[in-house]
């Protein structure tokens, strides 16, 4: 689709005793941002171990940067990766950030020291405390700083904003943009946050219930997904329904319709050619369109 | 530098789109000069929060039409426009609002006679 691979994964399935994960089918381009959303349980958190053979999948292939996952001896392809994984882990509780640092110095020999400052600077981290006594956001951009100090190719992060207040939030947001300023970059994210979307990502995967429900280039996906008020004499809801890429229907007084649908143009070219009036237009937030999806994916598995 | 770029997301024009008119018209009305070094991809993305993707495809087509050029490695610059184009562009863009104008009048059914006596008095509004 779009040049490079960063990561290739190819009908991946991990059992568990009461969730299983797949088959995952996802490439994940590079020199893009690419976000995965989805609802809690999704599987989204998993994925990320399964790419740093934090977990072993059961079956299937994953590739990193052109390297197999799962086989052994992953050390020099993590030297390449920055992650910032969900939750801080508690057995570094005791420890100071200095110490965390020296650790991450002696296994990143690509370690930019001057670049470490320079981040814990802009986030107003200060590293000499303890991490269990640090604030939950100080904790983050410490841990976040880290992920990035040693210059990766490839950045996993498991939402990233969790826990950061607006101002710490922005901040992420340009370090983000500017890492990714040479264009062989990639990262993939994971998030909750519509506007975090909406502004980093180039594309957007859908998950839920362990499975990729579907993965779109951003602009595309919000300039089609649209809810139109279409108003005409002969229209019915039988006719309504005919709308391409219709997604939902609701009767919005007299003879107006209100029509959701994923495929915009096609659908105001409908309207056309029907003989009808378009007479309002709503774009569909990410949360609409992701219910809208995992309802057709609900459907469709029903059939 | 920002570039006065502003987009509406509830619009049915596709996102370059409405970055390639606003950009075009930027260049060709002269704001901004021949060698103006503009934003990179992905900090004009960054901006008007868009992809990369759609960047990049405004960026090939305003190159393919001989409005910017690219420098391997340094950057997408402004070229020289030459008058003839210039005045082809520049009304290119006041066409394709004209356009708009009566799209809007035809989606209330108002019809010729009305939106001509509109469009006059628009017009005495504004000249004189």
């Amino acid at each position: 689709m779009f040049g490079e691979t960063a990561i290739q994964l190819t009908g991946v399935i991990q059992k568990r005793p009461n969730f299983r994960l797949g088959p995952l089918d996802l490439m994940v381009p590079k020199g893009y941002i690419t976000a995965i959303v989805g609802p809690n349980g999704s599987g989204k958190s998993s994925t990320f171990r399964l790419m740093l053979d934090l977990n072993k999948a059961g079956e299937g292939t994953i590739e990193v940067l052109g390297a197999p996952v799962g086989r052994g001896d992953e050390t020099e392809l993590k030297k390449r990766i920055g992650y910032l994984a969900d939750e801080p882990f508690p057995h570094e509780d005791g420890m100071k950030g200095t110490e965390k640092a020296d650790f991450h110095r002696f296994w990143y020999e690509s370690w930019d020291v001057n670049r470490y400052r320079e981040l814990l600077q802009i986030l107003g981290v200060d590293d000499h405390q303890a991490l269990g006594k640090m604030s939950k956001g100080m904790r983050r951009k410490f841990e976040f700083a880290l992920a990035l100090a040693h210059g990766p190719e490839l950045l996993l992060l498991d939402e990233p904003s969790s826990g950061l207040d607006p101002l710490a939030w922005k901040t992420m947001i340009d370090i983000l943009h500017r890492y990714m300023e040479p264009g062989d970059r990639t990262i993939l994210m994971s998030s909750h946050i519509i506007e975090e979307v909406k502004r980093l990502a180039d594309f957007i995967v859908f998950m839920a219930q362990g499975r990729v429900l579907g993965m779109y280039e951003k602009d595309e996906l919000f300039g089609s997904w649209f809810t139109f008020f279409v108003s005409g004499e002969q229209l019915t809801a039988k006719l309504a329904a005919a709308a391409p890429g219709q997604c939902g229907v609701e009767h919005a007084g007299g003879s107006t319709y209100r029509i959701t649908t994923s495929k915009a143009a096609e659908t105001e070219a409908w309207c056309l050619r029907e003989g009808l009036q378009l007479i309002g237009r709503q774009a569909l937030e990410l949360d609409e369109i992701m219910s809208a999806l995992m309802l057709q994916d609900r459907l469709s598995n029903r059939s | 530098m920002r570039l006065p770029i502003q987009i509406n997301e509830q619009s049915a024009e596709p996102l370059y789109h409405q970055i390639e008119v606003q950009l075009r018209a930027l260049i060709v009305s002269g704001q901004l000069e021949e060698g103006t070094l503009l934003p990179s991809i992905r900090e004009l993305a960054q901006t008007v929060k868009c992809s990369v993707i759609t960047v990049k495809r405004v960026y090939n087509d305003l190159e393919q039409e001989g409005l910017l050029r690219t420098r391997q490695g340094t950057g997408t610059y402004v070229a020289k426009v030459e008058e003839q184009e210039r005045d082809k562009h520049r009304l290119a863009a006041v066409i394709e609002a004209l356009e708009q104008a009566i799209a809007a009048a035809k989606r209330v059914q108002c019809p010729e006679e009305e939106l001509r006596s509109l469009f006059d008095d628009t017009i005495s509004k504004h000249y004189e």
